[in-house]
C-alpha cells in the first residue's frame, strides 16, 4: 500500500468539499437562511407585502403571553403530543411484540392493515375520519346504536371536550401502522436463542417484553420516540386544518393551525414568525427532554 | 489548475441548480404590453373570463392578457408576490379565508382607481361611474379608507340573506315571518313537526346574517359605528338587542349544525334546507349552484328573504356580497391594467359574465335576468329593503384579534353552551377597542 502525500490527502479534500459544495449552498440558501430570517422577522410588526416593517423587539413574544387564543392551542397541542405519543408507541410496541413473538394466523395481513393509513394522504384520512364520526350517519354513532348504546352517541368533531380527542384518533389511527413495523424490525433483529434461554429459566412473554425486548431495542425506540414528537406537531397541524380548522370556536386549534391564521389570514406575519419562533423553542425542548429521560447505557447483543 | 477547475465547475453546477429553481421571467420583449391578470375561479367557472381577454384582446391588438385562474387563487400569486412580482389585475373579494384583499388594503398596497370611474368605458359613451348602480361604491367595501378614493372596484353583486325552502311554506301554509315575533312563533310550531328553525353552514355564513341585523336594530348610522370600531358600541342597547334575537335564534338551530359547521361538512347544513329538516340558513346566492347535484324534497323551490324588520314596517337590509377587482399599487403596467378594468364593465363583457350567471352591478342588469337569479334580485325591488354593502373597516393589523372570528365563531359555543351572551359581548367589545386603537 502506497503513503498518500500531504498534496494528495489536500487535493482529495478539495475534491470532496467541491462535490459537497452545491448540497452546502442549497442547504444554506433554503434552511439556514429562512430559519434565521424567522427569527428575524419576529421581532417585526409586518403584514408580509408592505414594505412597512416595524421593530418591535420581544414586543410579539410579550403579546403571545397575554393571547388566550394562542395558550388554548399551546395546551392543545401538548395535550395531543402527550395522548398520541404514548397511545401510539405504547399500542405499537405492544403490536409489534405480539406480531414477532406470537404466531399468529394471517399475521401478514394484520400487518398490511395496521399499515395502509401510513402511506394514505392526510388529506383522504380527514375525509375518513369525518365520515366516521359524523354525528348522523357515522360509522361510530352507528355502531353504538347498533349496540343499543345510544346514550353514548356524539357530536364528535361539535362538542369542544370531544374534537380533540377526536382528531387525536384519526392521529394514532394514521401513525400506529408505522411505528409497529419499524419496531418488528428492531424485535426481529433479536437473536432466538436469547428468548430460548429466558424461556428455559421460565420468564413469561411479558417478562422477555420488559427484560429482553424492550431493553434491546432501546436505541431504535429513543430515536422514533424524538421524530414521532416533531412529526405529530406537522401531523396535527394538517389534521386539524382539514378536519375542524380549528373549531368549534378555537375548540381544536393547535400551534401551527394559530400561526398560519396569524400570518396569513389576520395580517400579522411578524406575529406569526414569534409564533413560529416559539414552536422551534418547543420542540427543541421536547427533543432534548425526550433525549435526556431515555437516556440509557445500550446494550448490546 | 485542475483544482481551480473542479472548484469552478462545481461553482457553476451550484449556481445552475440555483438558477433552476428561480422563476420564470415576465416573457415581455415582443413590443406588447404584457397585462397579468389573476382571478378566483368562483361558482362562476371560468370560461367567461377566457371569452372576456379574447374579446378585450380583440379590440386592443397591442395588449397581450395573461390570465392565471384558481379556486385557490392566493395560493398561487402569494409567493411571486413576496418576492415582488405582481399582477397586474386582480378579480378577488373579501371575505375570503385567506384574506389577501384585506392584507393589502391593511398595507395601503392597492392603487386608487377613482380614476377608472370617471373614465369612459372602452367603446362606449358613458364613464364606468355612471353605469354603475347608485350606492355600489363609495361606502367601506370600496373605499376601505373612508376617503372619497375608491381602491376595489366591484365586480359581481349578489344578495346575501335567508334561504329556504318555498316549496315547504306552500306545502304547510306557513307563510315567511315578518316580525322576529312570527320567526320565533314559527320555530315553535316547525319543533312540533321536527323541523329545526335556523342552521349555518359555517359559523362565517353568519356574516349575511349579522351585517344586516346590525343595521336593522339601529340604523346605519348604528352599522357604520360598529363597522368602525366606535368606542363603546358593543355596549349600547342596541348591539345587546342584536345579541339577544341572536342568541334567541341560535336557541332554534338545528342540533346537527356545529358538528357539521366545517370546511368537510358545511354541505351537510346546507342539505338539512333541502331535505326539509331546517327552514332557514343564511346563505348567497351561489348556494343554488353548490347544491345543484344534491338530492331535495318534493316541490323544493329556492327562496330568499331578507331578516325580519326588528320594528314593525321599519327598513330592512339586505347583506349584497360585492366581489372586488383591484389592481396591486406595485403592478407594472397600472395604466393599461386601469383601462381593462373599465373594459370589464363594458356592455360587450357584460353580456358574456351574465351568460355565468356572474351579474355585475350595472344599472337594468338585473331586469334581464330569468329563472332563479331574477327572483333573488327581485329582493331590492321591495320598497322597505335597502342593499348594504360593506363589512368591518380595515386598520393596521392587531396580533392576535380577530373582530369577524369573535362575533360570528363565538355562534358555535353559544349553541353548546360554551360560552354565555355576556362573554360574547364582552370579547367583542375587547376586540373592537383594540382596532379602534390601531386606527379603525
Amino acid at each position: 500500500m502506497t503513503e498518500s502525500s500531504p498534496a494528495r490527502r489536500r487535493g482529495n479534500g478539495v475534491f470532496v468539499l467541491a462535490c459537497l459544495l452545491p448540497a452546502l449552498v442549497l442547504f444554506a440558501v433554503f434552511m439556514i437562511v429562512p430559519t434565521l430570517n424567522v427569527f428575524r422577522m419576529s421581532l417585526y410588526t409586518w403584514s408580509g407585502f408592505s414594505p412597512d416593517m416595524r421593530f418591535v423587539g420581544l414586543g410579539n413574544f410579550a403579546r403571545l403571553l397575554d393571547d388566550a387564543q394562542f395558550v388554548r392551542a399551546f395546551q392543545n397541542t401538548v395535550a395531543l403530543l402527550v395522548v398520541v405519543t404514548v397511545v401510539t408507541m405504547g399500542t405499537g410496541l405492544f403490536l409489534a411484540a405480539i406480531m414477532t413473538r406470537q404466531r399468529l394466523r394471517g399475521r401478514t395481513v394484520y400487518r398490511f392493515v395496521l399499515y395502509v393509513p401510513s402511506v394514505l394522504s392526510v388529506v383522504v384520512i380527514a375525509a375518513i375520519f369525518s365520515a366516521i364520526f359524523d354525528q348522523k350517519n357515522g360509522l361510530l354513532n352507528g355502531t353504538l346504536r347498533l349496540l343499543s348504546l345510544d346514550g353514548l352517541q356524539q357530536i364528535w368533531l361539535g362538542d369542544q371536550q370531544l374534537v380533540l380527542w377526536s382528531v387525536a384518533i384519526a392521529m394514532v389511527w394514521q401513525s400506529l401502522g408505522y411505528y409497529m413495523v419499524l419496531y418488528m424490525s428492531g424485535m426481529a433483529s433479536i437473536p432466538e436463542e436469547i428468548y430460548e434461554a429466558s424461556a428455559l429459566d421460565g420468564a413469561s412473554a411479558g417478562r422477555q417484553f420488559f427484560a429482553i425486548t424492550l431493553p434491546l431495542i432501546w436505541q431504535n425506540l429513543r430515536t422514533t420516540l424524538t421524530f414521532f414528537v416533531m412529526s405529530a406537531v406537522n401531523l396535527s397541524f394538517v389534521l386539524v386544518r382539514a378536519m375542524t380548522g380549528g373549531g368549534p370556536d378555537g375548540s381544536s386549534e393547535v400551534l401551527l393551525s394559530y400561526m398560519y391564521k396569524q400570518a396569513y389570514t389576520n395580517s400579522s406575519y411578524g406575529y406569526g414568525m414569534a409564533i413560529g419562533v416559539a414552536v422551534f423553542a418547543f420542540s427543541f425542548f421536547v427533543s432534548l427532554l425526550v433525549s435526556r429521560a431515555t437516556r440509557r447505557e445500550p446494550l448490546q447483543f | 489548475m485542475r483544482r481551480s477547475l473542479v472548484l469552478v465547475s462545481a461553482a457553476i453546477s451550484a449556481l445552475g441548480l440555483l438558477t433552476g429553481c428561480s422563476a420564470d421571467g415576465d416573457g415581455s420583449g415582443s413590443g406588447k404590453t404584457t397585462l397579468s391578470v389573476a382571478a378566483l375561479e368562483g361558482g362562476y367557472g371560468r370560461d367567461m373570463y377566457a371569452q372576456v381577454i379574447e374579446a378585450y384582446k380583440a379590440s386592443h391588438p397591442g395588449v397581450d392578457v395573461q390570465l392565471k385562474i384558481s379556486k385557490s387563487i392566493e395560493d398561487e400569486i402569494t409567493p411571486n408576490m413576496k418576492a415582488g412580482r405582481f399582477p397586474d389585475v386582480v378579480v378577488l373579494g373579501q371575505g375570503r379565508k385567506a384574506a389577501l384583499t384585506e392584507t393589502l388594503i391593511k398595507d395601503k398596497a392597492l392603487e386608487d382607481l377613482t380614476p377608472v370611474l370617471k373614465a369612459k368605458v372602452p367603446g362606449e359613451d358613458r364613464t364606468v361611474g355612471d353605469k354603475l348602480i347608485d350606492g355600489i361604491v363609495g361606502n367601506l367595501n370600496t373605499n376601505p379608507y373612508g376617503t372619497g378614493q375608491t381602491y376595489t372596484m366591484p365586480m359581481y353583486y349578489a344578495p346575501s340573506g335567508l334561504f329556504y325552502n318555498k316549496g315547504l311554506f306552500a306545502q304547510k301554509g306557513w307563510k315567511v315571518p315578518a316580525t322576529w315575533d312570527e320567526m320565533f312563533a314559527l320555530g315553535e310550531k316547525a319543533k312540533q313537526e321536527k323541523i329545526s328553525l335556523f342552521t349555518y353552514p359555517t359559523a362565517g355564513y353568519l356574516d349575511a346574517y349579522f351585517f344586516a341585523l346590525l343595521a336593522d336594530v339601529g340604523g346605519e348610522q348604528f352599522y357604520t359605528d360598529v363597522m368602525t370600531y366606535k368606542q363603546g358600541v358593543w355596549q349600547t342597547p342596541q348591539a345587546r338587542q342584536a345579541l339577544d334575537l341572536t342568541t334567541r335564534l341560535l336557541k332554534y338551530a338545528a342540533p346537527t349544525t356545529v358538528g357539521y359547521a366545517n370546511e368537510q361538512d358545511f354541505t351537510k347544513n346546507q342539505q338539512s334546507i333541502l331535505d326539509n329538516k331546517t327552514l332557514f340558513m343564511p346563505n348567497g346566492t351561489w348556494v343554488v349552484g353548490e347544491m345543484k347535484d344534491a338530492p331535495r324534497a318534493a316541490g323544493f323551490e329556492w327562496g330568499l328573504t331578507p331578516l325580519p324588520p326588528v320594528t314593525v314596517g321599519g327598513k330592512r337590509y339586505i347583506t349584497t356580497s360585492v366581489e372586488s377587482v383591484w389592481v396591486p399599487a406595485a403592478a407594472k403596467n397600472k395604466d393599461a391594467a386601469k383601462e381593462f378594468v373599465a373594459y370589464l364593465y363594458s356592455d360587450e363583457a357584460a353580456k358574456i359574465f351574465a351568460k355565468s350567471n356572474a351579474i355585475q352591478p350595472i344599472k337594468g342588469i338585473a331586469s334581464g335576468l330569468s329563472g332563479e337569479n331574477a327572483e333573488f334580485y327581485k329582493v331590492y325591488d321591495e320598497t322597505t329593503v335597502e342593499a348594504l354593502v360593506g363589512g368591518f373597516a380595515s386598520t393596521a393589523p392587531v396580533e392576535g384579534v380577530d373582530i369577524k372570528a369573535t362575533l360570528f365563531d363565538t355562534a358555535n359555543s353559544i349553541i353548546s353552551g360554551d360560552k354565555t351572551e355576556d362573554q360574547w359581548q364582552a370579547a367583542l367589545n375587547d376586540a373592537s377597542e383594540k382596532l379602534r386603537q390601531a386606527g379603525g
